[in-house]
C-alpha cells in the first residue's frame, strides 16, 4: 500500500536545559591515582591524549592520564585476527567470557585502545589494552594512572530507597569538542534520552547542562529517540555535533546554541532507513573531499560526502523514498563492523565480527 | 629438553594441586607446581616449590620483563596461548604467580616452569616441568529462572512500551532482546518487536533487564509504525518466550524456557491523572501502610522510584510494595505515622506501561510543552493519618 510506504521525515528538537539546583550539579568525586572502575566503555580521546572512559556500572566518567603507558609502542596499529581469543587468553579466560566494549585511536601515537569487560554479570571486571603498530598487545595498568572522575547526576527519586540505586542511565557515546566532553545517555526506566556537556578539566565543573532530545515527524510527534553515535564537526566555521539516531535520522546542531535555558532544534539532514541504528561514525578526508563514515547494524557501512551538510535542506515534509536527504553510498567491502575509528589519514580500524562469530581487529583503507 | 608431565592431582579444599609424575610430591629438592590460595579461600595463585635458596634469591632480586618472567613460569589457558596477565613474586620459599583476574572455576590452566630461564640457570640448570591446574566448577547445574515479568498482568495495551524481566539470580552476557521472542497465535514469531540496542539495561546486581518495544512501531503515525504496524494488536494474544540460552553469571543457561501468554487490549493513550488515584490513609501511631490505588497499571520500575511520601518537605523513610498488577502502591514508614499533614510526592517522570506520564501522553506534540528543567517537576497530594480506633 502506498500509504504504508509513505516515508515520514523526522524533525528533531533539542531542548537544552540548565538547572541551578544543587541536585543537578555534577560533582567531582575524586582526583588521584589508581581509578576504581566498575565497568569500562564507551571510550573517547581528548586532543591531548586524555582518555575518557565511561563507567556505566558506576554511573561515572573517568579522565585517564595514560602517562608513560601511552609511550613505547610502535606507532600505529596492526590488524590482528582472533582479537577476542588473544585478549581472553591474556585475561585468563575464554573468548565467550569477554566483551569488547569500544575501540579508539590515540591522537598522537595512533595506537589502538580496546576496552574489555572480563567475566559475567555483576562480577565482570574492566580491562584496557593498547595495540601498537607491531601488533603487540599491552595491558594498560589502570592502578598506576592519574585520573579525574565525575559522577553522573543521580536519577531523580522520590523516596530514599530508590536513592540507593542511582544507576539508571546507560552512556551510549562520548566525544570531546570545544573543551567539553559530550555524553549521550539513555535511561533504563523512563524512556528518556539525555545529552550532557561536561567541561574538562572536571575540576572546574560545578554544574552540568542537560539536553533532552525529542524526535518526531513533521507533525511534531515526539519519540524520545536515543542517540546511538555522534561526532563533532565544523560547518561554516561553527562547531556542530552530527548525531545518528535509532531508525536512522542524521541530525546536525551547533553546540554554540546549547546554552543554559535555551531551546535548540536540531536539523534532520538525512534518513538512512527504518530498522537500523548507527554503531559508530568517523569523519575523514580523501581526494580533497570530506566524508562521514557510519557503521550500521543492519544497513552496513555508509560513506556520506559532508560538503552538503551545511546547505542541506532540513527534512520537514514526508518523503516517498526509502531513504532521503544528503546522498550516501554503501561500502560493501566492510562487513560485520562492531567498532570503528579513524586510524590515520588513509586508514580506518575496526573490530569486525566474523561469520564464525569471532572478532578480528582490521586495518582497512578509508573508502 | 625433557618435559615431565604432571599427572597426579589431589584436591585440597577447593584447589587442585598438581605434582610431578614420578617425583616425590612436595620434595624440597625438586621443583613442583601447585595451585594455592590465600587464607580463608581467597584468590588462587600458582606456586613453584622446591627451588633452591640461591634460585629464590636471584628471583627476588631480579628485574625482569614480563616476557622474561613468562619464560620462567608461564600460566596460560592453553598450551598455544600466551601467558596470562599477573604478578610474580617470591613468597613462602616459592616462586609465586598471582593472576590479575581470578581464575575461572572449572577451567584448566596450563603451567610451565623452565629453570633454564632462571637468572641462576647456569648454576641450577634442570629441565622444564608442566602441569595442568584448576579449581573445580562451582556451578554445573542450571538453576536460574525468570522469576517475574513486568507488567505482571496478562492483559496489556497494544502500545506497551517496555517490560522488565526479573531473574532469580544475576545474569551474564551476551544477553538482551535476542533471547526474547513474541509469538503470534499461530506460534509464528513477530519480528522486530523489541528495540535492539548495543547496550544493555540492567539494574546494578544484574537481576533485572529492561526490554523496550520499538517505539517507532508503538507510536502511531511515524514510518516504522506505518510500515510494520504495532507488534501487539488489540484482541489478539501473543506469547512471550525467553530462551534458556540466556546465560547466568556462571555462564550456565536458564533452568528452563519461560513462556507467558499476553492478551492484548486497546492502546492506552491518556496521560496519568493523579485526580483519579485513591489514597487510603494510614493510622496515627501505627506503622500500617498508606495505600495508593491507580485506575490502570503503572510502570513498576518508576513506581519504585518516582513515588514517595514527604512530611514538611522532608522525605519520609520507609518501604514500598507494589502489587495488584501494578495498580496498588503501599508505603510503610520506618517510624509510626504522626498527626499532621503528609504529602504523596509523585515525580512527573512516573509513567504507565505505555509511556504516558503525568499530564503528558506519549502520543502528543511536545515541542512546545517539554520540561523546562532537567529535574522533573513533581506533584504533591496531601493526606493525613487518621486517628486509629483503639490507639491510646
Amino acid at each position: 500500500m502506498n500509504s504504508l510506504r509513505l516515508k515520514l521525515a523526522f524533525l528533531v528538537a533539542f531542548i537544552v536545559i540548565a538547572s541551578l539546583s544543587p541536585s543537578s550539579a555534577l560533582q567531582v568525586a575524586q582526583t588521584g591515582q589508581g581509578p576504581t572502575l566498575a565497568s569500562i566503555g564507551p571510550l573517547a580521546f581528548g586532543a591531548e591524549g586524555t582518555l575518557f572512559t565511561a563507567d556505566n556500572q558506576g554511573a561515572a566518567i573517568f579522565a585517564l592520564d595514560l602517562g608513560e603507558q601511552a609511550n613505547g609502542g610502535a606507532a600505529g596499529a596492526k590488524s590482528l585476527d582472533a582479537l577476542d581469543e588473544k585478549l581472553a587468553a591474556l585475561l585468563g579466560t575464554g573468548a565467550r567470557e569477554i566483551a569488547v566494549t569500544d575501540l579508539v585511536v590515540h591522537p598522537r601515537t595512533r595506537n589502538a585502545y580496546v576496552s574489555v569487560m572480563r567475566g559475567q554479570g555483576a562480577g565482570a571486571a574492566p580491562a584496557l589494552f593498547r595495540i601498537d603498530g607491531a601488533g603487540a598487545i599491552v595491558n594498560v595498568t589502570l592502578q598506576s594512572l592519574k585520573f579525574q572522575k565525575v559522577e553522573l547526576p543521580n536519577a531523580p527519586a522520590a523516596n530514599t530507597a530508590a536513592r540507593t540505586n542511582p544507576r539508571t542511565q546507560v552512556i551510549t557515546d562520548m566525544a570531546f569538542a570545544d573543551g567539553r566532553l559530550w555524553v549521550a545517555g539513555l535511561s533504563n526506566e523512563e524512556f528518556a534520552s539525555k545529552l550532557r556537556a561536561i567541561p574538562y578539566p572536571f575540576a572546574t565543573v560545578d554544574r552540568g547542562v542537560s539536553v533532552e532530545i525529542y524526535h518526531g515527524n513533521h507533525k511534531a510527534v515526539e519519540t524520545r529517540s536515543p542517540i546511538n553515535a555522534f561526532v563533532p564537526y565544523t560547518l561554516n566555521n561553527q562547531q556542530h555535533l552530527i548525531a545518528g539516531y535509532t531508525c536512522t535520522p542524521l541530525v546536525k546542531f551547533p553546540i554554540s546554541d546549547l546554552k543554559a535555558g535555551e531551546k535548540v532544534r536540531g536539523t534532520t539532514i538525512a534518513e538512512f532507513g527504518a530498522g537500523n541504528r548507527v554503531l559508530d561514525m568517523i569523519v575523514y578526508r580523501k581526494g580533497g573531499q570530506e566524508f562521514l563514515l557510519t557503521a550500521n547494524n543492519s544497513r552496513g557501512v555508509m560513506k556520506i560526502p559532508t560538503h552538503t551538510f551545511a546547505s542541506a535542506a532540513p527534512i520537514t515534509t514526508p518523503v516517498e523514498t526509502e531513504t532521503g536527504g544528503v546522498p550516501f553510498e554503501k561500502v560493501t567491502s566492510m562487513t560485520g563492523i562492531e567498532q570503528l575509528d579513524k586510524l590515520d589519514d588513509n586508514n580506518s580500524i575496526v573490530v569486525a565480527r566474523t561469520v564464525a562469530g569471532g572478532l578480528n581487529l582490521q586495518v582497512a583503507a578509508l573508502p | 629438553m625433557v618435559v615431565r608431565l604432571l599427572c597426579a592431582a589431589a584436591v585440597t579444599g577447593s584447589l587442585v594441586i598438581a605434582t610431578a609424575c614420578g617425583r616425590s610430591a612436595g620434595s624440597t629438592s625438586e621443583p613442583a607446581i601447585r595451585l594455592s590460595s590465600t587464607e580463608n579461600g581467597g584468590a588462587a595463585y600458582v606456586e613453584v616449590t622446591g627451588l633452591s635458596g640461591e634460585a629464590l634469591d636471584s628471583l627476588r632480586d631480579a628485574e625482569l620483563t614480563a616476557d622474561q618472567w613468562s619464560g620462567i613460569l608461564r600460566v596460560a589457558v592453553s598450551d598455544a596461548a600466551p601467558g596470562m596477565l599477573g604478578n610474580y613474586s617470591v613468597a613462602d620459599s616459592a616462586l609465586r604467580f598471582t593472576p590479575m583476574y581470578p581464575l575461572d572455576p572449572g577451567r584448566q590452566y596450563q603451567v610451565r616452569f623452565d629453570p633454564a630461564h632462571l637468572p641462576t640457570a647456569g648454576v641450577a640448570g634442570g629441565s622444564a616441568i608442566v602441569a595442568s591446574v584448576g579449581q573445580p566448577a562451582q556451578h554445573t547445574t542450571p538453576s536460574t529462572v525468570v522469576a517475574r515479568v513486568y507488567p505482571t498482568s496478562d492483559a496489556v495495551p497494544e502500545n506497551l512500551l517496555r517490560m522488565y524481566i526479573e531473574f532469580s539470580g544475576p545474569m551474564g552476557w551476551p544477553s538482551g532482546v535476542e533471547h526474547m521472542k513474541l509469538l503470534d497465535e499461530k506460534g509464528k514469531e513477530i519480528p522486530g518487536a523489541f528495540l535492539p540496542l548495543d547496550y544493555e539495561f540492567w539494574n546494578p546486581d544484574h537481576t533485572r533487564f529492561t526490554a523496550f518495544f520499538d517505539p517507532g512501531r508503538v507510536k502511531a503515525g511515524i514510518l516504522p509504525n506505518q510500515q510494520m504496524g504495532r507488534a501487539l494488536n488489540t484482541g489478539r494474544s501473543v506469547t512471550l518466550v525467553i530462551s534458556p540460552e540466556w546465560r547466568d553469571q556462571h555462564g550456565l543457561p536458564l533452568k528452563e524456557e519461560f513462556r507467558r501468554v499476553l492478551r492484548v487490549g486497546p492502546a492506552e493513550d491518556k496521560p496519568l491523572d493523579t485526580g483519579s488515584w485513591s489514597i487510603q490513609p494510614p493510622s496515627v501511631g501505627q506503622r500500617d501502610g498508606v495505600v495508593v490505588t491507580f485506575h490502570k497499571p503503572l510502570d513498576y520500575g518508576l513506581l519504585m522510584r518516582a513515588l514517595g511520601v514527604t512530611r514538611e518537605g522532608v522525605t519520609v523513610e520507609g518501604q514500598i510494595v507494589v502489587d495488584q498488577a501494578e495498580t496498588r502502591w503501599t508505603f510503610t514508614p520506618r517510624e509510626p505515622w504522626r498527626t499532621g499533614a503528609y504529602h504523596l510526592l509523585a515525580l512527573d517522570i512516573l509513567e504507565d506501561v505505555a509511556g504516558n506520564q503525568i499530564g503528558r501522553a506519549f502520543e502528543v506534540d511536545n515541542f512546545e510543552t517539554v520540561d523546562k528543567s532537567p529535574n522533573p517537576t513533581s506533584i504533591t497530594i496531601p493526606f493525613r493519618a487518621t486517628a486509629a480506633s483503639g490507639v491510646k
